[in-house]
């Protein structure tokens, strides 16, 4: 089970998905290009640890993390 | 002369009446926290329970040693992925960051932050992911701020 994660005002909102599942891998993968579009950025993380930002959709990514558009506080 | 000392004496009992009167609202208002977040609708209700799933998140995402740092002091240290600077991400959710210099001392502050309401944890995964893969682009947005080293307290005397 494959699950994005955004970030939000009330915490996180999760979206689990199984990534063998071509019909919820496509609405993941739309999901993907809403919030990118929208100005999250996506960011997995790699095998050592690292946060590694994503600009196109992983299938194989297991967690992928989205926060929102950053700006100077 | 009698109007002179009545006039602050009415004074004083219209505070203390007001500031009684603001104890008595705030004590009415359940899960209190930040004063500044009663202005955000439906922001302030469960907000522990939201701070617990940001602490959380951040966690999963620290390195085991940012995590001990963090869990130790409340901050923890990334590294710039292009400057290769050392920036320290204390808890919080502004004028939170700053950039250490060779000797791990505070030299400058940094704001920014993930825009929208997010709690404490989200927020400071947010920077310490934007510092440790673009940097730049985190710096670009940010505002600086000026941090007291205290150095002005070691000059000499004459």
């Amino acid at each position: 089970m494959a699950t994005q994660i955004v970030m939000d005002r009330t915490g996180d909102t999760r979206h689990n998905f199984d990534a063998k599942n071509a019909d919820a891998l496509l609405k993941a993968e739309v999901r993907f290009r809403e919030l990118t579009g929208a100005g999250f950025t996506a960011a997995v993380r790699a095998a050592s640890g690292e946060a590694v930002v994503k600009r196109t959709f992983d299938p194989n990514a297991e967690e992928t993390l989205f926060f929102p558009r950053l700006v100077g506080g | 002369m009698r109007n002179a000392k009545e006039r602050p004496r009415l004074f004083l009992s219209e505070c203390g009446r007001r500031a009684r009167v603001l104890r008595h609202r705030l004590r009415r208002q359940p899960d209190r926290i930040d004063p500044s977040s009663r202005f955000v609708p439906g922001f302030r209700y469960g907000y522990g329970e939201r701070e617990a799933r940001g602490l959380e998140l951040l966690k999963e995402w620290l390195s085991p040693e940012q995590f001990a740092q963090y869990d130790a002091k409340s901050y923890f240290e990334v590294t710039g992925c292009h400057s290769g600077k050392r920036y320290r991400i204390s808890h919080g959710i502004s004028m939170n960051i700053h950039e250490l210099d060779g000797a791990g001392r505070p030299r400058v502050g940094w704001c920014f932050a993930p825009k929208g309401y997010l709690v404490a944890g989200d927020v400071m995964l947010a920077q310490k992911i934007a510092l440790e893969t673009d940097e730049r682009g985190a710096l670009a947005v940010a505002n600086t701020f000026f941090v007291p080293t205290g150095r002005r307290n070691t000059l000499p005397h004459y």
